[in-house]
Formats: C-alpha cells, structure tokens, sequence
C-alpha cells in the first residue's frame, strides 16, 4: 500500500518523465524536428516579424497608434464585445451540451448537425444572412444594422458552437453514477450539477472560452456588411487594421497587430490561471 | 421490517427486469441479493434507493411509505460497483459532502469524518484525491461517505465486484465485521454465492425478475426451494432424475444397494484432497462425482472401472425437473 500510494503520489512520475525527455529516441527526435519547423514557418516566424515590423518604427510608433480616438475605440469594442460574447456562451454553450447529450427529443440529430453552421459557413455569407434577417427592411422588424448590437450579435453567431463542442464529449464521458450518489446523499438536482457536475466541465468549458474570445476579436468577414463600420461606434480591429493597410500605413497595422497578440495571449493565460482557481476552489 | 417491496414490477422496454417482486427484509440484518447478472438484482436496489422508479407496486423504508420519495429524501445509503467517487474532490471532502448538504456545523462535520475515516482506515488519506487510492481504498471511502449522512439502510451494489480476489476477500470479511460494529440495515447485491453465504444473515435468491427463495445461507444450502436454487448455490449433479450435490454421492464396487445405478467411470482427475469422477451410467447419463483421495483410493477406483451410485443419506435433493426438460 505504501509503494502504491507513493507512485499514486504524482511526483515520481513526473520525474520519469522529465528524465526521458532529455534523452529523445531517433525517432522522436525526428518528429520534433519537422513539428517545429513547421509551427515555426506557419507561426512563429509570421508573427515575430510583426513584433519586428511594429518595434522597427520604435515605442512612437504604438503611442501615435493607441492615440487615436478611433484605434482606441476599435479595441475597446472588439475586446468588450469579445468577452460579453464569450460569457453568453460559456452559459448558452454548456446549456446547449447539455441538452444534446442528455435530453432525448424529436429533432435532436439535426440540431447536433446544424451547431457546426457557423464554422462552416464563409463568414461573409454569415454577414449576408443576418444582414437579410436584421438588415433594412428586416422581415421580422428588428433592425439592429450599423449598431453594436450588430457586433455582439454576428460575433456570437460565429462563436457558438466553441463551447458546444469542448463541453459535448465531456459530458457524454461523465459517470451517472456519481450524480446518482450525490442524490442519494441528499443533493437536489441544482447543487448535484454545481458541485459534482460542473467542477468536471470547467476545463471544457475555459477552453471553449478562450477559443471562442480568440475567434470573437479575430472576427472579420461577418462584421463588414451588418455593422456598418462605422468609426468610433461600430468598428472592430480587424476593420481598422484594414483601413491602415489600404492607407498604406503598414507600421501602424503592425504595431496594432502586435496589440492583439498581446491581448490574444493575456486572456489566454487569464482563461487559464481562472479555469485552475475555479478548479481547485469547488 | 426495515424495507418492504410490496408487488414492484419494472420493466425496461420489452425486457421484464422485475416481476411482482414482493420481499420484507429485517431491521439491523445484512441481507444477501443473489442471483445471476441481469436477473433484476440490482434493479431492485435501485428502485428500492429511489434512483429507479418501479412501474408498479410500492416500497416502504422503516414502515414510511417511500414510492413516491427521490432518492435524496430517502436517507439511504448507496454504495456503486465502480465507487462513484466525486473525482475532484478530497477523500475527506468526499465523506463530507453529505454533511455539507445538511449544513451540519463545520466542526462537527470535521470530527465525524475524523471518526469514519477512522472506521474504514483511512484517516491518513484525508488530502488525498480519490484518483491516488487504490480500488479498495476508494470502495472504503465510498461506504465512509454513504455511513456519513446515518443512513437508515445502506445498499451496495456489487461492491466488490471491480475488485481483485484477494481485496474482494479482505473487504467482505472487513464489511462483515463493521456491519457487526455500526448495526446499520444493509442490503448487497451480489452475483457471488460464496460471498453470500459467507457475509449474509439472510439471503433473497433473484431469478429472471422474480424471487425463487429468501431463507438464511444454512436452509438455502440445506432445503433449496428447486434446482436453480439449489445449482446457484454450489456444484450439482443429476442421479436418477435427482439433483444433488457431487459429493452427496455413495460409490460402490458392488451392487450392494437395491435401486442402486450402475456405471462406468469414464474420466477421473485428482484436484490436490479431491477426486472427481465422471461416471457414465448404463442410461447414457453423466453424473459428477467428488469424494476424498482416501477413499477413491480404499475403493480401488480407476477409469473403466464399474460402480453403482446411491445418493448419500441425508442428502440435499431437489427432483431435476427443470433441467430433465431442457435435455429432453
């Protein structure tokens, strides 16, 4: 029992393992190499030289950038929209999981198969489909074209099946038996899914989030037609960063750029350091 | 009586899990749910813990009227085959977690997990997480829990059954010796007969949805109701349209007894103090029979040799109705 409780305790494996890396088969170290080289041509590379770029024309260059009312504006409403986005689906999305996986009713097939829509359709049919819907002359009397709620709207369209497909095989997976034994011990339904169900989901749910906050401040192609990009009200950075290229301005679109990765990479590190803290806290 | 399953009958699509199932199972007793897989057992518990609902019929729990009670106002005690562990969870955490629900005061709570964690020998896993115990740590601490809240029965439901031999012996004997401690109603669903016999005060034999018998392990062995019964419970053989246990056998070199069977011992193996012989009667039947190395050997046997069989007196027989049926 001692030996068992001492392998069970983690830290010999992790050093095993740590011990193995350094010393790589042929194999794996061949598999390294070509996965390196290739995350570095399509990445890493890319993107230093857009810190290069940005950092060529030096530290004035970010301060005339982020000067601008309108460039200011443009990050405040993509990264704000991105995250009330993100917050819907983290509620919507696992509610969506959990109505597929554990639910049975008429129906539920298609739907399963029509969630993947918004991946699959090109965004700028996206934007021409909610533009028909809540564009002029909206057939159902909403419209919302060339305001905020445009914004919120296309990008969650664009971002909710994220969270619907890291939460679904989580929760196909999770044992019954435990929610059987959280009621036998006198739980109601509400805190057998707070405590027993929902400390299982957090990780999917924390990386649906950030996927779908990635896809939120990346979104393009559905904002150009319904928001109307209006400077200062409705246009997010990927249009302003357009803006500068056509204008020729390449430093400030690199210097930009170089904004968003910053931001891409706090709120993933964030969604991470939370998503342990929810875990260990339950 | 503790739990009373008064005419419960279930059924999940065209298969008939239960039957008209009526049992009474007594105060303070560890009662026995035998029988073979998908026989209905463990529906049976279910439905008795209030996970299940029956489609008819209705249970009492210590003489309240329960049918109609979900499983968390129930105060039953649940154990699963594969522990049900809350993952994320301490092992004390765990054990707590009914307290919890309670809002029983956060010393009290911390002293009684003390003390259970005491009872099932863990007490210095409590920072544990369940994923660092083994199988049999983790079906303890699943008891610990399911004791925690003072159930009024406690069920198991196969608890042993993902466990290795050796653990599943030294947790029944184990689950015996605290259910003599903490008295609790305990019922377990089992498809092991030796580990009924061995660990039961009582034991109800569930068949195909219905109960064949309920009696202590002495008259289930000794008096069993019919054959399948009687073939759940221990090794059997046919003898001139009996059924009866292999060592229930008398074998002679001579025709000593009238209306005894004469045969031919067809096969013989030794198994350590054991010899078992397969002895093919002038009928064309098989009967098994087991006695000692001693006296096969004061008998002279070998294979091909001719003997006649009576059932031993006092012998446990039940007429072989069933089974003579399903050869012919």
């Amino acid at each position: 029992m001692a030996t068992a409780s001492a392998v069970a305790d983690g830290r010999p494996a992790r050093w095993r393992r740590s011990a193995s890396s350094g010393s790589l088969t042929a194999g794996s170290s061949l598999g390294l190499g070509v996965a390196m080289i290739w995350f570095s041509l399509l990445v890493l590379i890319p993107l230093s030289a857009i810190v290069v770029k940005a950092a060529g024309g030096g530290w004035s260059t970010f301060e005339h950038v982020l000067a601008s009312e309108q460039t200011r504006s443009a990050l405040q409403l993509t990264v704000l929209s991105s995250l009330a986005v993100t917050a819907v689906n983290m509620v919507m999305g696992t509610m969506i999981a959990w109505m597929l996986v554990r639910d049975r009713f008429r129906g539920m097939g298609l739907l399963d198969l029509l969630i993947d829509i918004p991946f699959a359709m090109p965004t700028i049919v996206v934007g021409l489909v909610l533009l028909s819907l809540y564009g002029p002359d909206s057939p159902i009397g909403v419209e919302i074209q060339n305001t905020r709620w445009a914004v919120l709207l296309a990008m969650a369209f664009v971002t909710l099946p994220f969270i619907v497909r890291t939460v679904q095989p989580v929760l196909e997976e999770l044992d019954t038996d435990a929610e059987d034994a959280a009621a036998s011990l006198g739980a109601g339904r509400f805190t057998t899914f707070r405590r027993v169900i929902l400390p299982a989901l957090v990780p999917a749910i924390f990386a649906g989030a950030a996927l779908s906050f990635a896809r939120g401040i990346s979104e393009y192609g559905s904002l150009l037609l319904i928001s109307g990009n209006l400077p200062g009200r409705t246009e997010v950075v990927s249009v302003r960063l357009f803006s500068f290229l056509e204008g020729g301005n390449l430093a400030a679109a690199a210097a930009v750029a170089t904004v968003m990765l910053v931001v891409a990479l706090l709120a993933i590190v964030t969604l991470d350091i939370v998503q342990r803290r929810v875990a260990r806290r339950v | 009586m503790s739990i009373d399953v008064s005419q419960v009958s279930k059924r999940f699509g065209d298969f008939v899990a239960l039957d008209d199932v009526s049992v009474s199972l007594p105060t303070g007793q560890l009662t026995a749910l035998l029988g073979p897989s998908g026989g209905g057992k463990s529906t049976l518990l279910r439905i008795i813990a209030g996970l299940d609902s029956a489609d008819e019929g209705s249970i009492s729990i210590e003489g309240v009227e329960a049918t109609k009670l979900p499983a968390r106002k129930r105060n039953v005690g649940f154990v699963f085959q594969h522990y049900a562990v809350f993952k994320h969870m301490t092992v004390a955490k765990n054990v707590a977690f009914g307290l919890e629900i309670r809002k029983r005061p956060k010393d009290e709570i911390a002293h009684r997990v003390d003390e259970l964690l005491r009872l099932v020998h863990l007490q210095q896993f409590a920072h544990r997480l369940p994923s660092q115990l083994s199988g049999g740590q983790r079906q303890r601490m699943a008891l610990a829990r399911a004791l925690a809240v003072e159930p009024k029965v406690l069920l198991l439901d196969e608890p042993f059954g993902a466990l290795d031999a050796k653990v599943r012996k030294e947790l029944r004997d184990w689950l015996r010796r605290l259910h003599d401690e903490v008295h609790v109603t305990t019922v377990f669903v089992t498809h092991d007969q030796e580990e009924a016999l061995e660990v039961a005060d009582e034991i109800v034999v569930i068949n195909e949805g219905r109960v064949e018998q309920v009696g202590t392990p002495d008259t289930l062995y000794d008096e069993p109701a019919n054959d399948f019964v009687m073939g759940f419970l221990g090794e059997v053989t046919q003898l001139g349209g009996l059924t009866l246990r292999p060592h229930d056998i008398d074998v002679s070199t001579t025709p000593l007894l009238a209306g005894a069977t004469p045969g031919t011992i067809t096969r013989l193996l030794r198994v350590g103090f054991e010899v078992r012989a397969t002895v093919t009667t002038d009928a064309g039947e098989e009967v098994t029979v087991v006695m000692t190395r001693t006296s096969s050997r004061s008998l002279g046997l070998d294979q091909g040799a001719k003997v006649w069989l009576t059932p031993a007196s006092g012998a446990t027989t039940v007429p072989a109705m069933r089974s003579v049926a399903s050869v012919g």
